[in-house]
């Protein structure tokens, strides 16, 4: 009788949306194979065909209501490039300023709600306490700056993008009104705040970071290619030229987001909904690639703030270039988050944010165009193909997700195999895959145009019997 | 009702949505960490708790729509398990922009762009996006792609402290400052054919601004900043009948704002035949059932 067993985690807790992991293991009980599923669809892809271009951006934000910003952008990017429309400076900025909110929003949710738990209690914490709320209620302050952050971005988006959630101001062309300098001086003057609070979230991160490094640097020490935007050698969020790396550090290719499909293959696996992106240069699986925090820290020599910029520099020192291990990202996304605030700050310093010229007309025009921003996960790609009545025909997204999710699989598999060997299963094993997830931050929702997924440990022999639930 | 002086125990779920919704709570500021650390409790939540197990509640407020068995099992077991439950965003309340998905027959997509070898891990897909209330029994609808922050803090505030939620029963236009002026044009205008007046309502303007069949209580954020209403709210009081057609109503609005015939109007809705069911698609719309007329 083989032994093999299959071991289901559903729900996972404390990510975006929810995921499922089946763990397969081998006839002497040892982990062979690791699956993270998409087991739902919604199906943006397909019913938005025949939309009228001029409302694809706000429809298209639904995909997902964390990054619903990054989405607009690439959105009117990619419909702007069919157009051949040349936007303002003014405009530019003021939808910098919009992403630049749109990374703070998710990375203070991400960091504050749902990673900090993971290194504030214990791993033998009681689960039901191991949450954001219980840390607001044991340290107020903690809340306060949490929410601080949070307002500070929503600010952002509810003055220039006109809603807090799903923006409406940013349309093919530019933005539909300017900023008004009262506007912008209210909050220029909460944004001296944010960046203080940002390196206080930074400070606490690390502090709490050095003490369990020595833990965490075993997880998944996959090495691959990395990709990320980089404008002038520094990172980028809302322009420049696509540029990956080996897992040496040696540039393999940079490019024009407008080739950026020539560069990038995506293929079907056959157990799961979700599509998985490599490079073609490469091939699979030599060409699997990580876009996210840790990615934009390799692929860039430097950031282009202060604060921040040093930060990096210590980043590489603690770590080296390229940096390898999955839990980094906890770690470089709160220098991300520094940077957004610091980037913010200097765009809403500048006064001719104010300027009137935020929209150029467009005309319609049929083709094809892509759009590329750096979302909070990752590189984020909208091509679209519009046709002469200004109607979508086709439509290509490549979202962080699915470029990280080959990278996610290989290290669920490297995680649970330090937990399970010859069919036992060390206590922990629940968090530290639940973990390597978070680290990710994988957006489900967006991967959930395409699916969603749930996380419970379930434990099955061979023949599909479900011998234990963790 | 929940009683007030004693702490709620709420849950914070999400079906089948984009966690806009959710998002939008969070966005409240203050007022979040206010309630949070009043006599609210968030005891379950998939997003920011490690509870597995769904448990008994005095509050569950419920973000997306129906897509999946999976789905529907699950709001069945919240619905058995909480006193109030409250619909929170479009997709809970109506079906949401992943309705319009029900136009297409997504597994015949699936069978054609995916060839799954092995989809028994994958949980099966219903028919149809829907909204919550065709399973269960609602308590409070907060409509809304998402609703405002504020909306959602406030109903929420009134919930707690064992008080009727305000109701906000008339229309968009209710909470626009723009001047209706019946205006002459000969066609209506695309979003960014032109640039518009900052005083005049968006319907004299020539735009297709769906304030006037679209629920208030958002505040006009869209129509006030210069861009359409696009009706996240979904239909006010007086057009939820059956016999009051929203489709009349729009065409005799934009004719009276604009002096089109009305003729000519419709003319260029049946171009744009989504525009008002963007997000309510599924309580108007079957086009499943229409294959099977014969």
């Amino acid at each position: 009788m083989s032994l093999k067993k299959e071991v289901t985690i559903s729900p996972t807790t404390r990510i975006e949306g929810h995921g499922k992991v089946t763990l397969t293991l081998d006839d002497s009980g040892n982990v062979s194979d690791a699956h993270f599923y998409a087991t739902e669809i919604r199906g943006f892809d397909y019913f938005l065909r025949g939309m009228e271009a001029e409302r694809l951006p706000f429809i298209i934000s639904r995909i997902c209501g964390v990054c619903s910003t990054a989405h607009i952008m690439a959105s009117v990017k990619a419909i702007e490039s069919v157009y051949e429309a040349e936007i303002t400076e003014t405009a530019n900025k003021l939808r910098e300023l919009l992403l630049m909110g749109q990374v703070i929003s998710n990375h203070s949710l991400v960091f504050f709600f749902l990673i900090l738990p993971d290194f504030w209690f214990s791993a033998e914490e009681d689960p039901s306490k191991r949450n954001a709320f219980q840390i607001m209620r044991e340290n107020p302050e903690v809340g306060k700056k949490a929410m601080a952050l949070r307002s500070f971005a929503a600010r952002i988006l509810e003055i220039v993008g006109k809603r807090e959630v799903h923006i409406v101001s940013v349309i093919p062309g530019g933005l539909i009104n300017p900023l008004k300098e009262r506007e912008r001086e209210s909050l220029s003057r909460i944004a001296d705040n944010a960046v203080e609070i940002a390196k206080d979230a930074l400070n606490l991160g690390k502090e709490l970071f050095d003490k369990s490094w020595a833990e965490f640097r075993k997880v998944g020490d996959y090495r691959t290619c990395y990709m990320a935007l980089t404008k002038d050698d520094a990172a980028g969020f809302y322009d420049g030229d696509v540029r990956v790396i080996n897992s040496e550090g040696e540039v393999l290719s940079e490019f024009k987001p407008q080739s950026y499909m020539d560069h990038v293959e995506q293929k079907s696996l056959g157990w799961t909904y979700a599509k998985f992106a490599y490079l073609k240069l490469l091939g699979w699986p030599k060409g699997i690639v990580q876009a996210g925090p840790t990615a934009r820290m390799n692929v860039n020599r430097k950031v282009s703030s202060e604060y921040a910029g040093k930060e990096l520099e210590e980043f590489k020192r603690k770590f080296g270039s390229p940096a390898h291990a999955t839990l980094l990202s906890d770690y470089a996304r709160l220098i991300d988050l520094l940077y957004a605030c610091e980037r913010a700050k200097e765009l809403l310093e500048d006064e001719t944010l104010t300027r009137e010229d935020t929209r150029v007309k467009v005309r319609p025009k049929n083709g094809r165009g892509i759009g590329v921003v750096e979302a909070p996960r990752g590189t984020l790609v909208h091509d679209y193909v519009l046709s002469r009545n200004g109607k979508l025909k086709q439509m290509k997204l490549v979202i962080p997700t699915q470029i990280n999710n080959a990278a996610i699989n290989i290290n669920l598999k490297d995680a649970a195999s330090e937990f399970i060997r010859n069919g036992e299963i060390k206590q922990g094993l629940l968090n530290r895959i639940e973990m390597v997830i978070r680290a990710y931050d994988p957006c489900i929702k967006c991967a959930a145009r395409k699916a969603d997924e749930n996380l419970r440990v379930e434990i099955l022999s061979s023949r599909g019997e479900l011998i234990k639930i963790l | 009702m929940v009683k007030a002086g004693e702490a709620v125990k709420a849950s914070v779920v999400s079906l089948t949505c984009c966690a806009g919704c959710v998002s939008s709570f969070l966005a409240a500021g203050d007022a979040l960490l206010e309630i949070l650390s009043g006599d609210f409790d968030v005891i379950y939540s998939p997003t920011f708790i490690d509870l597995k197990e769904i448990p008994t509640v005095d509050l569950a407020i419920v973000e997306g729509g129906v897509r999946t068995k999976e789905d529907e099992r699950f709001i069945r077991e919240v619905r058995a398990k909480s006193k109030i439950l409250v619909a929170l965003g479009i997709c809970a309340t109506h079906g949401g922009v992943t309705s319009l998905g029900n136009r297409l027959s997504l597994k015949r997509i699936l069978e054609k762009e995916y060839s799954l070898a092995d989809s028994s891990k994958l949980p099966e897909l219903e028919d149809l996006m829907r909204p919550i209330c065709d399973f269960v029994d609602v308590d409070y609808y907060i409509p809304g792609c998402p609703p405002m922050p504020f909306l959602i803090v406030h109903s929420l505030k009134s919930m707690v402290s064992g008080k009727k939620p305000v109701r906000h029963e008339t229309v968009v236009c209710t909470e626009c400052h723009r001047k209706i002026v019946p205006a002459k044009l000969d066609r209506l205008y695309g979003i960014y054919e032109k640039e518009t007046d900052p005083q005049l309502c968006l319907v004299s303007q020539g735009f297709m601004c769906l304030g006037s069949l679209t629920r208030e209580g958002c505040g006009a954020p869209c129509p006030r900043a210069g861009f359409t209403c696009f009706g996240c709210r979904g239909p006010p009081d007086s057009l939820m009948y059956r016999s009051r057609d929203m489709y009349s109503f729009l065409v005799q609005v934009i004719s009276k704002r604009t002096s089109i015939p009305e003729e000519k109007v419709k003319e260029e809705l049946y171009r744009n035949p989504f525009v008002f069911h963007t997000f309510i698609f599924s309580k108007f719309e079957r086009f499943k059932a229409r294959e099977r007329v014969i």
